[in-house]
Formats: structure tokens, C-alpha cells, sequence
């Protein structure tokens, strides 16, 4: 059996900080006559304020509508009509702006890119405001309202962390906390969070390193820094049911096909070793047909149309995991989360074996070598761990620490974070009406 | 804060499609090898020859099951140990059965593809197929269609193509299999199924990677000797023409809205394809296409609208589609009515420049991996379109003007002939539509 990575990355990475504190990375790749410009901002709704949840997500829409020199619309009319790939997302710790195009444009993404930066407020009206704030609207009624378990997501992290917390909500946020968002909310939030110094610029592909840092520089180098806020506590909360707390529960129902159980745990942050043992726990547990769920819950006892186990990597001194069986016609929710919380207990109480903890890692290497082998993922993943790790060359050593993660790591991390005691769960119940 | 201006686009690097290395292994498959230095995941597809035409109309979905059943074990790896084996290998295996044929597909680091393709090989040519297995892949599949008609999107999609194709024609229904055609499938018919139609006459193989070793002897080892049966192929079919339809599916309660508006379309190989492929990027594929600019960003009706054109190797469909509040869809169908009709409203210069442009420019980047050139090169392989379909395509776009583009728009899209599909809440929607246009509107529950 071989012990190392099947495969080893040694992609180039050159780093340069603006005297604005905008950090920028390119990585040169001349396979394609393509690059790819990602830009990390450390703002996610992690950030928010009670009261004013959504915001990071509404923001992220409101970059769009147009700056000092860009009509609303622009940037993506102008991105696509130079070849480009373009959109943006925001997750609980960030939000990220990225295109990928020929390279002849790279440019005008730079252009564009900045414009927002510096001038985004001579362009924010009210108008802009309220239609993209109808738009977030249609959006959650698209991907969470009219979805069956589309409302999991939300139900889950509220009963794993408390309210106030930084993880307490997702990032679409609250409709009523989005209506009253003046204006002068909005602006404050972009004054607060979109500055050179709380960004990461990656370029990559067909582009020289020092070609990159000159265009950096040109079109962000005039951009003033600003003083960004304390960052959020990011105190590492207990495991669920500790101090003699019962971990919560909670039912709903719902006109879905299949009830259902879900349970989540809270895990330890991102950027200590013991997240990424239990995150090989949790692939043992729910990845593929050969995890534990599969073979038990879907293959063996015939109890569960489909199963999964998620580990989910987050910064702010917590993440979270969580595992779900849908149940086959005739089998309760109280059943199913027997059966499950039976698989949780036996991995906890012996760990992987030697062969799933191998098949774990090769399917993350498989995984972590895709995520590299296109340019606007890598450049993503290079913003990502400038942003929340220590720094981009994380991406070259992330297979030799997974692959030295042993059977004594996991056992450990586990004995502290994972167990049927110290998950929340929510029943999901058809609603026969 | 002083800015500069506005920078210049420079022109794009020449770019084509990659050049495979061709080969043929001893059993006769057609191979294909494109060399990728830096693609560290090989990517494996082999088409078989099984267009889903070679499903009994009672027994449809048999492809699917049996394709979903090929890594549940094999004669050599019994049950779960050959999953196991895949898996170690740190290898993705997956089977996407469609209507014109099936591929089985490997994704594996490059230093692992020996070991992963003799297993892949296993699942494609003596899959074990046990009774339990078949019969928990069908359930299993049974209840995958419950999930999906619970999904108004998924819904919307399932009706639209059983409103747009003939009702004979396999296209009309779902390529997994309806309900009652899945409750029939036993084991027998299905290893049956397995033993008549997956053979190597009439495969392809692809291999796309940055390989260790020679690929093709690895795959001379693993499918060389794969012998299947003599009867004849299955022919590919094109599918019927509907009549015009409007259906309203209930959903009570229903917040939103999905709307598929459409009809008959056409295949790639079209002299129109590269015309009606600009002149629907500016209707509703560009993010300020007209439909978009309107309905998302002028009014806030929706998260996204866009109009597709969606090609089978014979034939295809196309819709204008979206998810709208439920008090705005009757000004929604209105304004895009209005906005479909380009009478008057021409497809501009612009527009055209602006498609070639993107469509050029995205072009490099998807076929810059292994998947992406594997999976295009299979798409074409299934399609019946030559190998550097991807370059003459980017020179057809490049000659389509203005006034090409137009024409085959209205040539495509029979404004009175829209065939309608809403998913949504009846109570709200059924008068307003009848009053609005739709008065042959059919009213059925989800």
C-alpha cells in the first residue's frame, strides 16, 4: 500500500502586497489562452448584525448594479461580451467576485473589478436597491420556499448554534431584516467591509507574475485603504450537549415525498488539524456507496432511499457537520434515526478502518486534484486559503497533510466532537394535507 | 479618486480544439487518446452503443436500472467489495445513460488508471446485477421520480418535454423511466438488457489526461478482449412533433411559479444551429439578453429567465424558462411575449458581436480539462458530429450576421404555436391565464 499522495502539485505561486493592503497571487498556467480573476472579500454573514441578516448575500447583488464609470448590468454585458465566465457568491465567511476569460480582457476584468472597489457608491440609488432586493427575494423563493427541504439548511444551523452567533443564520438572511435595509445601511456595509485591505486578488492562467502585479498595481494601486472592524469573536464553542445540556430537537413537516431525519454537530474550525480528521470521519460516514450510512441504512436494512455526511469547513472558532437518511416508504423518521445514530456510534467508538480511511483519502485526492486542475478553481481555492489559512501555498502541501492523517488523529478528534450525544436533530415529517 | 479609462480589449490567442491520437483496440472499439500535460485526473469515457430506442416501451427505464447496477458488484468482485476496490483506487465511476446512447465514466488520478481500468471494464462487461441489487435500484428509482415530481422545477421540465415531443416518441418521457415502466423491470430483464446491448461493436473509447504509461495498452488489457453478441444495433429515431399545448399543474400554495414556453427545435447539425444558438444567447443566454434585462433586472419578476435551445442528435426543443412570484406571471408571460416577437426588433449587430464573443471566449476554458474535453468529445461521438465539430462551430458562429440570425429565429419560433407549461398554484393562476391568451388552458393536478 503506498502511504504518500499518488500525486504531487507544485503549482507556482508568487505573492505581492499593495501599499493599500490588497494582497494579490498570481500563478502562471499557459495551457489555455484563458485567465481567471478572483477576488476573495473577507465579508460573509458571519459578519452581519442581529437585525440585519442577508445583508452580505444583498450586497453581493448590489456590486452589480452598475459604478462611478459602470451602468448597472455592465460589468457582467461588458465580462461576457469579452469571452468571460463571470458571477459571484457569498458564503458564511466571504464573499468572492470572479471571471475567467481570454486574456486579451484581463484588463478590463481589472478595470471593472476596481471601479466597484473605489467608486461603487456614486452609483447606489434606491432604485438599484430595491429591484435587486425583490430579485434576493425571488431568489430564496426559487432555491429555499418552493424547494422541498429547501428550509433545512436554516433549521439546522439554528439548532446548532445560538441565534446571536455568527453562524446562527445562513446568508439569504431574513426578508424582514432585508425590507429594512435603508440606503444608508447599505453604504455603511460596503464603507465597512469592501476595502484593498480586506480582499485577495488572484489572477491565473496565461498571464506572467509580474504582468499580473503591474496590472494589479495600475488599477487598484489608487484605491485608499480603509480601517476595517474588529472581526467577529470567533470563540470556539463547546460541542452540543455539553455541561449537561440535551443537545435540541426539533420536528417539522412539510408536503415533501419522503420524511426524513437530519442531525448536526458542531465541529472545531477549519484551520486546526482536528477538522480535517474528522472531516475524513464524516467522508467514512456519508461519501459514496461505500460509506457506513450507504451500506447500512440505503444497501442493508433497506430503511433509507438516499444518505449522506457532510463536514463543513468554516473559520470563525466553529464549523459544522451534519448526516441525513430520507426514509423509504413505511419507515418512520424514529426508525431511521436509530439506524443512523447506531452507524454514528460505532464509528465513534472505533473509528475507521485502515482500507476506509485509504478510500476516504483517495477520494479526496481525487476531488482536491480536480478542484486545481481548471484555472478559476484554483484561483478560487488560492483566494480561499490567503483569506482564511495561513496562505496560498496551503494548496500544494493540502494532500501531504489529508494523507498524514492517521487512525490515532481521527480517534482523538472524534472522542471530542463526535458523537450521537452531541448532535442536534430535526425529524422531517410528510404533511399529508 | 482618479481612475483610468476604460481599457481595450486585446484580441484573443488562437485556439482549437484538441487533436486526438487514434486507435483501435483488438475487439475493434474506436479509440480516442488526447494527450493533456498538466490534467493529473484522467478522464474515461467509453460510449456504448444503446440508444435508449432499445428500450421495450413497456419495460422503459431497463437502461437506466442496468447502468446503475454495473458497480453494485461484479462476477470477479462480488456486492459491495468492488465498490470498495473503485473507491481505494481513489476512482469516480458513472454511467449517463440518454436517448441517443449510454456512456460509462471513469475519473481517476493518472497513476492509478491501470488498476481503475481493469475495474471499470468489470462493471462494463460482467457486472453481477443480483437480484437484490436490481430490485433496491428500482425502488430507489421509484422514488427518485416521486422527489422529482415534488420539485416544481423538475416538474416543469418532465411536462414541458411530454407536451412538446410526440407522445410515441421516446423523447416525450423521461429517460429514467415513468413509473409504471419501472415497477415492471425484474432482474431478468434487466441482466437481460445488460447481456444483448452492451457489447464493444459500434463503442468508442476517450481518454483524456496527462497519462503514466501507455493508455491504450492499459485499455487493450482491460477491454481488448470483450466479446458481445451478434444482433443487430438499435437504430437512433428522431422524435414527433406535439400539438401546441397549455397546461397549468397545481401546485397549492405554491409561492412561485415555473414556466417553460416553448417548442419544436432542432438538432446541431442544422444549417440554423449556429445562428439560432446567437440569436437565443440574445433573447435570453447573455445576463442582459432582452428577456433578462427586462424581467430580472428592469422589474425584479425573477431570479433569472433564459431561453435554450436543447438539441438531441435528431431533432431538439427549445424554451423560454423561469420561476416567477405567482402575482407577477401573467405580466411576466406578457412582457416575454412581447419581447419574443422580433418583429420590428431585429437581432442587432451588436448582439451578435456580443454572442460570437463569449461563446469564443468560454470556448478554451471548458475544454481546457480532462472531463471537459472527454465529456465533448463523447457529446459528439453521441450526436453523430465530427471530431473538430468545436472549431467548425466556433467558424460558424463567426459567420452568422445579423440578418441570419434573425431569420432563423422567426423560422424557429412559431409565436402562435407556443406550446405553455406552468407549475404552480391553480387557484391564483387558472383565470388570470385564461383571460390572458391561454383560454385552451387544461388545468391538472401535480
Amino acid at each position: 500500500m503506498d502511504s504518500g499522495p499518488a500525486s504531487d502539485v507544485a503549482y507556482p505561486i508568487e505573492q505581492l502586497r499593495l501599499d493599500n493592503g490588497l494582497r494579490v497571487l498570481a500563478s502562471p498556467d499557459h495551457g489555455a489562452p484563458s485567465v481567471a480573476v478572483n477576488l476573495w472579500y473577507g465579508v460573509g454573514s458571519r459578519h452581519e448584525e442581529v437585525g440585519r441578516t442577508g445583508f452580505a448575500h444583498l450586497f453581493e447583488h448590489v456590486m452589480f448594479q452598475g459604478s462611478a464609470h459602470v451602468a448597472s448590468g455592465q460589468h457582467i454585458a461588458l465580462m461576457q461580451a469579452a469571452g468571460a465566465a463571470v458571477n459571484a457568491t457569498t458564503w458564511f465567511d466571504r464573499t468572492n467576485y470572479f471571471e475567467t476569460l481570454p486574456t486579451g480582457g484581463l484588463d478590463l476584468a481589472l478595470w471593472l473589478e476596481a471601479d466597484r472597489l473605489g467608486t461603487l457608491l456614486d452609483a447606489l440609488t434606491q432604485e438599484n436597491l430595491d429591484n435587486q432586493r425583490e430579485v434576493v427575494k425571488e431568489e430564496k423563493r426559487q432555491r429555499y420556499d418552493n424547494v422541498p427541504y429547501g428550509d433545512v439548511m436554516e433549521r439546522m444551523v439554528s439548532l446548532t448554534f445560538p441565534p446571536d452567533h455568527p453562524y446562527g443564520h445562513t446568508t439569504i438572511g431574513s426578508m424582514t431584516d432585508l425590507d429594512a435595509a435603508t440606503l444608508e445601511d447599505v453604504r455603511a456595509f460596503f464603507r465597512r467591509y469592501y476595502r484593498p485591505n480586506n480582499a485577495v486578488l488572484s489572477i491565473v492562467g496565461d498571464v506572467a507574475s509580474a504582468d499580473a502585479f503591474t496590472k494589479a498595481s495600475t488599477y487598484f494601486g489608487p484605491i485608499d485603504s480603509g480601517e476595517l472592524p474588529a472581526p467577529p469573536a470567533a470563540t470556539s464553542m463547546p460541542p452540543l450537549g455539553s455541561d449537561a445540556d440535551t443537545p435540541p430537537r426539533a420536528e417539522t413537516s412539510a408536503r415533501v415525498p419522503a420524511e426524513a431525519v437530519y442531525v448536526s454537530w458542531r465541529l472545531p474550525a477549519r484551520d486546526v488539524p482536528e477538522f480535517d480528521a474528522l472531516d475524513l470521519a464524516f467522508s467514512t460516514l456519508g461519501h459514496g456507496q461505500t460509506s457506513r450510512l450507504h451500506r447500512a441504512l440505503v444497501r442493508g436494512a433497506e430503511l433509507a432511499e438516499s444518505t449522506s455526511a457532510t463536514g463543513m469547513g468554516l473559520i470563525g472558532g466553529n464549523s459544522f457537520g451534519f448526516a441525513f437518511a430520507r426514509a423509504r416508504d413505511g419507515v418512520s423518521p424514529e426508525r431511521l434515526e436509530e439506524a443512523l445514530l447506531a452507524e454514528v456510534a460505532t464509528l465513534a467508538a472505533e473509528g475507521p478502518t485502515e482500507m476506509e480511511l485509504r478510500r476516504a483519502k483517495a477520494q479526496f485526492e481525487r476531488h482536491w486534484l480536480h478542484e486545481l486542475a481548471r484555472i478559476d478553481s484554483r484561483a478560487d481555492a488560492l483566494g480561499e486559503h490567503a483569506t482564511l489559512l495561513d496562505g496560498p501555498e496551503r494548496i500544494n502541501t493540502r494532500l501531504a497533510e489529508v494523507t498524514a492523517i492517521d487512525q490515532g488523529h481521527i480517534g482523538a478528534a472524534m472522542g471530542r466532537w463526535f458523537s450521537p450525544e452531541q448532535c442536534a436533530t430535526l425529524i422531517y415529517r410528510k404533511d399529508e394535507r | 479618486m482618479s481612475l483610468l479609462p476604460q481599457p481595450p480589449l486585446a484580441p484573443p490567442r488562437d485556439w482549437s480544439f484538441p487533436v486526438p491520437e487514434h486507435a483501435q483496440l483488438s475487439n475493434g472499439i474506436e479509440t480516442l487518446v488526447y494527450r493533456l500535460p498538466g490534467q493529473h485526473v484522467v478522464a474515461v469515457h467509453l460510449v456504448i452503443d444503446v440508444p435508449l430506442s432499445a428500450e421495450e416501451r413497456a419495460y422503459e427505464g431497463v437502461a437506466t436500472i442496468c447502468a446503475r447496477t454495473l458497480d453494485e458488484g461484479t462476477r470477479s468482485h462480488p456486492g459491495e467489495g468492488f465498490a470498495e476496490l473503485l473507491e481505494t483506487e481513489g476512482a469516480g465511476f458513472g454511467v449517463d445513460p440518454s436517448l441517443a446512447g449510454l456512456q460509462a465514466i471513469l475519473d481517476v488520478p493518472a497513476s492509478r488508471l491501470g488498476p481503475a481500468m481493469e475495474l471499470f471494464a468489470e462493471a462494463v462487461v460482467e457486472p453481477d446485477q443480483a437480484d437484490p441489487d436490481v430490485n433496491r435500484q428500482v425502488q430507489l428509482r421509484l422514488a427518485e421520480i416521486e422527489q422529482a415530481r415534488a420539485n416544481s422545477a423538475h416538474l416543469a421540465g418532465i411536462a414541458f418535454r411530454s407536451a412538446v415531443y410526440a407522445p410515441e416518441s421516446r423523447a416525450s418521457r423521461m429517460s429514467g423511466g415513468e413509473p409504471e415502466t419501472v415497477a415492471a423491470l425484474t432482474p431478468e430483464l434487466v441482466r437481460g438488457f445488460h447481456r444483448d446491448r452492451f457489447r464493444p461493436q459500434g463503442a468508442t473509447l476517450i481518454m483524456a489526461g496527462d497519462f503514466v504509461g501507455d493508455p491504450v495498452a492499459i485499455a487493450e488489457t482491460a477491454l481488448g478482449g470483450w466479446q458481445g453478441n451478434d444482433g443487430p444495433a438499435a437504430g437512433q429515431s428522431t422524435p414527433g412533433r406535439a400539438q401546441r399545448q397549455s397546461i397549468l399543474i397545481d401546485r397549492p400554495g405554491a409561492v412561485q411559479a415555473d414556466i417553460r414556453l416553448g417548442g419544436y427545435g432542432i438538432d446541431r447539425r442544422d444549417e440554423r444551429w449556429a445562428d439560432i444558438t446567437v440569436a437565443s444567447y440574445a433573447m435570453g443566454g447573455a445576463f442582459l439578453s432582452r428577456l433578462n434585462a427586462v424581467l430580472r433586472e428592469d422589474k425584479g419578476y425573477t431570479y433569472g429567465v433564459r431561453m435554450q435551445f436543447s438539441p438531441l442528435r435528431s431533432g431538439g426543443s427549445y424554451a423560454v424558462q423561469g420561476s416567477f412570484r405567482t402575482d407577477v406571471v401573467v405580466d411576466a408571460l406578457t412582457e416575454a411575449w412581447r419581447l419574443l416577437d422580433l418583429t420590428g426588433q431585429p437581432i442587432t449587430e451588436q448582439e451578435v458581436a456580443d454572442a460570437v464573443a463569449f461563446f469564443a471566449g468560454v470556448t478554451p476554458l471548458r475544454y481546457a480539462t480532462a472531463d471537459g474535453v472527454a465529456d465533448q468529445v463523447a457529446t459528439q461521438v453521441l450526436a453523430g458530429l465530427d471530431e473538430d465539430y468545436v472549431d467548425q462551430s466556433l467558424a460558424a458562429l463567426r459567420a452568422v450576421t445579423p440578418k441570419s440570425a434573425t431569420a432563423a429565429y422567426q423560422s424557429l419560433v412559431d409565436l402562435d404555436g407556443l406550446t405553455l407549461v406552468v407549475v404552480g398554484d391553480a387557484d391564483r393562476l387558472a383565470e388570470p391565464l385564461r383571460t390572458s391568451g391561454f383560454a385552451d388552458l387544461e388545468v391538472r393536478t401535480a
